[in-house]
C-alpha cells in the first residue's frame, strides 16, 4: 500500500480537530494520559502540547478522577476534551461519566460541555480489553450524546462539533480505521450531528450501520451487485441522538432491514434501530427486521477467532441474501 | 456567609477570634434545630425518602464554611449542614430539597443532602462516596487555568469515603498537579455500621497523607476553637501555594446513618469516651466560661433560630410541588439533540 | 530447499503499514532467526523487522521509502528443511481468515439449535414464508388500494415459499394497469364482497328434475298465471314452514331457525342481481303472491326497490331457465344456507309404465345448493323432493 503525501487519515483528521479547537476557544484543553509530549498512545495528539504549550496535559492513570476533573472544569466554565486511553477503561470513570457528568445539567440546569474521546472497536490481535464498542452502554443513560463517525470527515467536522455542544459528548473513534482510512482532504462542511447519510443508495433493502461496521457493509454491498442486488447504507454517523427519520425513509423505500453492528447482541443500537421501526414503521417491513452483531462473548485474540467474531463483509453478505430471499 | 476569614497570626485579634467563634457557633445551633426539624418531619411522613443528619459533626463543619470565603469551592457531604448554611446556603433552600418544593435548587430532580448550586461553587453531593473530589480539584484546576488565584477548595468526606478508589485517585490527582484542595476527614467511627477497624488498616488515618505527599493536621472533631484554628490554618497554607491539605478530625456520629437507622452497633465505649462529646454543648459551655454570651442570650439565640426555622418550613410547605405534566423532561442542554419517545409527556 | 517469506510485522495497535528506511542485509548474505533484516518506520516509531529463521537471503523485494501493509511480503529466505521444520515453518499457513467462501459457522443469525419458543404450549409460526403470508407492508398496501387476500389469487410469489412480497404485488399492479380496464360498479364490488364471503362456507348441490306438465295446465284455467319460478317459491315456502331447519343458520355449534317464511327471488338488473323478498310465503296462497311477485320484479328491474323489500330472507329462488340454463350451481348468499334454483322448460322424454312407452312431459331442473355445514345431502334431497311433489299438485298451492 503506497501513500501519497497529501492523504489523510482518520487520525490525522481527529488531531486536526483538535489543533482546530484548541486554537479557536481558549477554554478548550486536553487531558488524559499520554497526550501531553508523548502525543497519545494512538498519536491523537501529536504535537499539541508543544503547539499549544500548557493546553494539553498528562493525567495519571485514574479514569475516574481524569472525568471528575473534567467536569468541575466545565463546571469552571472551560470545554475540556478527555482521552481516554481505550474505550475500555472508560468503565473505571464509568461512575463519574455516567452519575457526575451525564446528570449536572438535569439536576442543576448547570450545562456540561465536556467531550470523552474513545478509542473504541477492535484490531486484529488486540483482545478482550483493547476492542470493545462502548456507545450502547453511554447511550443507554440520559443527558449524553454519543457520536460514532465512520469517515475521516466525519472524525473531522464532528469532533470540532462535539467541542462545541454543551453537554457530555461520548465521541467513540474506532481505532481500525484510525491508519487504515484515509481521504484526500478534510471537509469545509457537513451534515449536523443527529443527522444520518445515505452512504450508498439502494432499492432492494436497507442496510443501518455505523463506525468501522460502514466499510464492511458498503464492500457487501458491492458483493450482492453483480447478483443483482441493490443494497442500501444507512451511516448513522451518531447513535444518540438517531436519526430515526432517516432510517424510516429508507425502510420505506427497500421494506427490508439488516442492522449492523460491531457491539455484543444483547440490546444495543441494533435492537434500538428495530424497535423504533417495528413500532413506528411496522406497515413498511415487507419481512422481518435482522441483526447481525458480534458473537455474545469477550473479543478474543487469534486474528483468526477475531476475524470471526465480529461481522464482515462476508457475514453481512450472508445475512443479507437471507433476508433478500425471504 | 461569613465575610472575614482567619488568617495566621490573627488568633491575638481577639474581636475578631470572638465573632468568628459566635457566627460559627450560631451556625451549629441552626443545623442542629433544623436537623432536629427534618427528623421530627421525617417521622411524621411529611418528608419523602431518606433524612440525614449532621448530629456531632457541627463544630467541625461550621468550622470549614466558615474558615471559607466567597469565590472558594466547598464540596460538603451528608453531615454537613452545618457548614453548607455557613458557606452561604439559605435554609428555605435546604428545607425546599428536602420537602421537595419545585422551588429548590434541585427543583426535586435530587433530594435530602443531594444539593448545591454549583455554579456559586456549591457542589451538590452525587451519592458515590469520594466522588465530588475530582470535581473540586476540576474546577481548581481551571481557576488556575485562567489565572485566578487565592482560591482554595474543599470537600469533606467521611472515614468511608477514604475507602474508596474515587478518593485515592482524586488524592493523587491533586497532589501530583500540586492544588489548593483542603480534605477534611470527618473520622467519626463509622460508615453505616461499618467500624473503621473494617475500613483501613493503617493505624491513623492522617497516616495515609505522607502517602500521597500532602500536609496533614489532626484535630478534635468536638472541639470548635480547635477546628476552627486547624481548618483555618489548613485553608491559608492551601491558598499560599502549599499543595492539597488533609485535616483529620475525630469526633462521633451522634445519630443514624440516616433516621431510619437507630445505630444499635456504635460501640458504648465510644460514646462515653471524649470523642462521644457533643460539639454543641462543649462549644456552649465554652462561651458561657468565656462570658461571650450569658444563659439568657443563649436562650434568646435559640429561640429566634426556631422562629426562623419555623417560618421557612411553614413557607415551604405552602410551595408547590414539581408537576410531571410540566416539567421538561430533557436532560441535555441542546435541545435539538434531544430525542422523543411516544411515552413522552412531550 | 523450502523458501520463508519475510513478513511485515504488526507493528503497535491499529497500525496498517510501515515505510521501509534501510535494509541490513542483501540478498545472498547468511542470517540467523531473529536476525535484524529491515528498518522501518510508522507514525509511532522505528523498529525493525527481523529474520524467521537462519538461512540465506534469496531476494528482498520490498522497496526503499516505499510503505508496505501489515503481513505484505518483504522478500525470502531460503532454508533447509531441518530448519524449516525446526521453527515449524514447514506447514503451509492457513488461508488468511476472510478469504475462505465459507462462512464461518454461527455467523449472521444463522444459529439454528436454539430452544424453539412456543406460546401456550403452540408452535410459534415459522418466518416470513409460505403462499398465503401477507407482510404488514403487503397488508398496508392492500388496505390503501381496497383489495382482500382474494385479489392475490392470480399473483404468482417471488418470495419464501412461494410468498406474494410487496415487489409481486406492485408489478401485478402496474401490470393490471397497462391492461384495459373499467370501473367496476358499486353494486358489481358489493355482490363480489358478497360471494366472497359466502364462499368461505363448504357448498355442496343436489338437483333432480320435475315435471311441469301440472302446472301448465293450471296456468290454461287461471288468471292472473303464476310462474314456474313463483311455483317453486310458495312450494319451497310450504315445504319449510313444515321443517324450517334446512333453512336454519349455523352459528358456532347452535342452529338458529327462521322465525318467519320469508323468501326472496333473484332478480336481474343492470349489473348485478336484486333479491326482493316476498314476506311470509307460506302464510298466502300462490294465487296471492302473483300481484306482488311481479310489482316487485318491475321495481327491481327499475331499481326502485324500497329498503324493506330487501333482507331478513330466509332462502333465495332464482330462475336460470330465463337465460336458456338447463343447470346450474347458484351460490346462497352468505346470510343464508339454501338456494333453490329452476332451469330451462324442454320437452323431454318421460318412461309411462302404464303405457309402456316414453311421452313427451315438459320438464326442468330444479337444483338445491346449501350450506353443507348446516343439512347433508340426504336432506337436501328429502327437501327438494318434497319441493317437486308439491310443484305437481300447483291447485293445492
Amino acid at each position: 500500500m503506497k501513500t501519497t503525501g497529501t492523504e489523510i487519515s482518520y487520525l490525522d483528521a481527529i488531531r486536526e480537530a483538535q489543533a482546530h479547537a484548541l486554537r479557536d476557544d481558549p477554554r478548550v484543553f486536553i487531558y488524559g494520559q499520554d497526550v501531553g509530549v508523548f502525543g497519545g498512545a494512538h498519536k491523537a495528539t501529536k504535537n499539541l502540547a508543544k503547539e499549544f504549550p500548557g493546553r494539553v496535559l498528562d493525567s495519571p492513570i485514574s479514569e475516574d478522577a481524569i472525568m471528575g476533573l473534567a467536569v468541575g472544569a466545565a463546571i469552571e466554565g472551560m470545554r475540556p476534551i478527555v482521552e481516554m486511553q481505550f474505550a475500555d477503561f472508560s468503565t473505571v470513570g464509568f461512575n463519574q461519566i455516567v452519575n457526575q457528568a451525564a446528570t449536572l445539567f438535569w439536576r442543576t440546569n448547570l450545562p456540561c460541555p465536556i467531550t470523552v474521546r474513545l478509542p473504541f472497536g477492535g484490531t486484529s490481535g488486540s483482545g478482550p480489553f483493547h476492542s470493545q464498542c462502548m456507545e450502547t452502554v453511554y447511550a443507554h443513560y440520559p443527558g449524553l450524546i454519543v457520536l460514532t463517525p465512520a469517515t475521516v470527515e466525519d472524525a473531522y467536522s464532528m469532533l470540532l462539533e462535539a467541542v462545541a455542544i454543551d453537554d457530555p459528548v461520548i465521541f467513540c473513534e474506532h481505532k481500525f480505521l484510525y491508519y487504515h482510512l484515509k481521504a484526500e482532504k478534510l471537509p469545509s462542511e457537513a451534515l449536523p450531528v443527529g443527522k444520518a447519510r445515505i452512504a450508498r443508495e439502494g432499492r432492494d433493502m436497507t442496510i443501518v450501520t455505523y463506525s468501522a461496521m460502514v466499510h464492511e457493509a458498503l464492500e457487501a454491498a458491492k458483493e450482492l451487485a453483480p447478483e443483482g442486488w441493490e443494497v442500501e447504507v444507512v451511516d448513522l454517523r451518531s447513535v444518540k441522538p438517531m436519526d430515526t427519520d432517516t432510517v424510516m425513509a429508507s425502510v420505506a423505500r427497500t421494506g427490508r432491514l439488516l442492522c449492523v453492528g460491531e457491539a455484543w447482541p444483547w440490546g444495543g443500537v441494533t435492537a434500538e434501530i428495530i424497535a423504533r421501526v417495528t413500532s413506528e414503521g411496522y406497515g413498511l417491513l415487507d419481512a422481518p427486521p435482522q441483526r447481525l452483531n458480534a458473537k455474545d462473548t469477550p473479543v478474543p485474540f487469534h486474528p483468526n477467532l477475531w476475524a470471526a467474531h465480529r461481522p464482515t463483509a462476508r457475514a453481512i453478505a450472508a445475512a443479507a441474501r437471507k433476508l433478500l430471499r425471504l | 456567609m461569613l465575610q472575614t476569614v482567619l488568617e495566621p497570626g490573627t488568633a491575638e485579634n481577639a474581636a475578631s477570634v470572638r465573632e468568628t467563634y459566635l457566627a460559627a457557633y450560631r451556625y451549629m445551633v441552626l443545623a442542629r434545630l433544623l436537623d432536629d426539624k427534618f427528623a421530627a418531619l421525617w417521622r411524621s411522613g411529611r418528608i419523602h425518602g431518606g433524612v440525614f443528619l449532621g448530629r456531632g459533626q457541627e463544630a467541625l463543619s461550621a468550622a470549614t464554611g466558615v474558615c471559607l470565603k466567597k469565590g472558594d469551592v466547598f464540596a460538603p457531604l451528608i453531615r454537613d449542614a452545618a457548614g453548607r448554611l455557613a458557606f452561604g446556603e439559605t435554609v428555605l433552600d435546604a428545607a425546599r430539597t428536602y420537602l421537595g418544593s419545585v422551588r429548590g435548587p434541585m427543583r426535586g430532580r435530587d433530594g435530602n443532602v443531594h444539593r448545591g448550586k454549583p455554579q456559586e461553587g456549591y457542589l451538590p453531593m452525587i451519592s458515590h462516596l469520594g466522588a465530588m473530589i475530582s470535581v473540586v480539584n476540576g474546577i481548581l484546576f481551571a481557576r488556575r487555568f485562567k489565572k485566578i488565584s487565592g482560591v482554595v477548595g474543599a470537600a469533606s468526606v467521611g472515614d468511608g469515603a477514604t475507602s474508596t478508589g474515587a478518593f485515592h485517585e482524586a488524592l493523587n490527582q491533586a497532589a501530583v498537579e500540586k492544588l489548593p484542595l483542603v480534605l477534611i476527614i470527618a473520622n467519626n467511627h463509622y460508615a453505616y455500621s461499618t467500624p473503621t477497624s473494617r475500613q483501613f488498616a493503617c493505624h491513623d488515618l492522617a497516616d495515609k497523607a505522607a502517602g500521597y505527599g500532602v500536609e496533614v493536621d489532626s484535630v478534635d472533631g468536638t472541639d470548635l476553637n480547635a477546628c476552627l484554628e486547624t481548618i483555618g490554618r489548613a485553608v491559608a497554607r492551601a491558598r499560599a501555594g502549599r499543595g492539597p491539605q488533609m485535616v483529620v478530625a475525630e469526633l462521633l456520629r451522634l445519630c443514624g446513618h440516616g433516621e431510619h437507622d437507630p445505630a444499635d452497633y456504635v460501640d458504648p465505649k465510644l460514646k462515653s469516651s471524649p470523642i462521644g462529646r457533643d460539639c454543641l454543648k462543649v462549644a456552649e459551655e465554652f462561651l458561657l466560661r468565656q462570658k461571650w454570651l450569658d444563659a439568657v442570650q443563649l436562650g434568646v439565640m435559640r429561640g429566634e433560630i426556631v422562629h426562623e426555622i419555623e417560618a421557612a418550613i411553614a413557607q415551604v410547605q405552602r410551595e408547590p410541588a414539581p408537576d410531571p405534566f410540566v416539567e421538561e423532561w430533557r436532560a441535555l442542554a441542546t435541545r435539538h439533540l434531544g430525542e422523543t419517545h411516544e411515552d413522552d409527556g412531550n | 530447499m523450502p523458501q520463508i517469506p519475510i513478513i511485515m510485522p504488526q507493528l503497535g495497535e491499529s497500525i496498517a503499514e510501515a515505510n521501509i528506511i534501510g535494509f541490513l542485509v542483501k540478498p545472498g548474505d547468511t542470517v540467523e532467526a531473529g536476525q535484524d533484516l529491515i528498518e522501518v518506520e510508522t507514525n509511532k516509531a522505528n523498529m525493525t523487522v527481523t529474520s524467521p529463521c537462519g538461512g540465506r537471503i534469496e531476494k528482498l523485494t520490498a522497496q526503499l521509502n516505499e510503505s508496505y501493509a501489515v503481513g505484505a511480503t518483504l522478500g525470502r529466505i531460503e532454508t533447509t528443511e531441518a530448519e524449516a521444520a525446526r521453527l515449524g515453518l514447514d506447514v503451509s499457513p492457513p488461508t488468511k481468515p476472510g478469504d475462505t467462501d465459507r462462512v464461518a459457522k454461527g455467523s449472521g443469525n444463522g444459529n439454528r439449535n436454539r430452544v424453539q419458543p412456543t406460546v401456550r404450549g403452540l408452535p410459534v409460526p415459522a418466518n416470513a414464508a409460505g403462499a398465503s403470508y401477507l407482510s404488514p407492508r403487503l397488508k398496508a398496501r392492500m388496505t390503501e388500494l381496497g383489495l382482500s387476500a382474494a385479489d392475490l389469487a392470480g399473483v404468482a410469489g417471488s418470495g419464501a415459499a412461494g410468498r406474494v412480497t410487496v415487489e409481486d404485488f406492485e408489478k401485478f399492479i402496474a401490470h393490471l394497469e397497462k391492461q384495459k380496464m373499467s370501473q367496476a360498479s358499486t353494486m358489481r364490488v358489493t355482490v363480489a364482497d358478497a360471494m366472497r364471503r359466502s364462499w368461505t362456507r363448504p357448498i355442496a348441490h343436489v338437483g333432480m328434475p320435475v315435471c311441469l306438465d301440472p302446472l301448465f295446465a293450471y296456468r290454461k284455467i287461471v288468471k292472473p298465471k303464476p310462474g314456474p319460478a313463483l311455483c317453486a317459491l310458495r312450494a319451497l315456502a310450504v315445504a319449510l314452514a313444515e321443517n324450517s331447519a334446512p333453512a336454519g343458520r349455523l352459528v358456532g355449534n347452535k342452529i338458529v331457525h327462521p322465525s318467519s317464511i320469508d323468501i326472496a327471488f333473484a332478480v336481474e338488473a343492470e349489473e348485478g342481481v336484486l333479491v326482493p323478498v316476498l314476506r311470509n310465503a307460506d302464510k298466502r296462497r300462490l294465487k296471492d303472491l302473483i300481484a306482488p311477485y311481479n310489482e316487485l320484479v318491475e321495481l327491481a328491474r327499475e331499481r326502485k326497490l324500497p329498503p324493506d323489500a330487501t333482507g331478513g330472507s330466509i332462502a333465495t329462488v332464482t330462475n336460470f331457465g330465463t337465460f336458456g340454463l338447463e343447470w346450474a350451481t347458484p351460490i346462497p348468499l352468505p346470510e343464508q344456507t339454501l338456494v333453490l334454483g329452476m332451469g330451462a322448460a324442454r320437452h323431454a322424454p318421460n318412461w309411462d309404465s302404464v303405457k309402456g312407452q316414453f311421452v313427451p312431459i315438459m320438464e326442468a331442473n330444479l337444483t338445491l345448493s346449501f350450506d353443507h355445514r348446516v343439512i347433508d345431502g340426504g336432506a337436501a334431497g328429502r327437501l327438494l323432493q318434497h319441493v317437486a311433489d308439491l310443484m305437481s299438485k300447483p291447485e293445492k298451492l
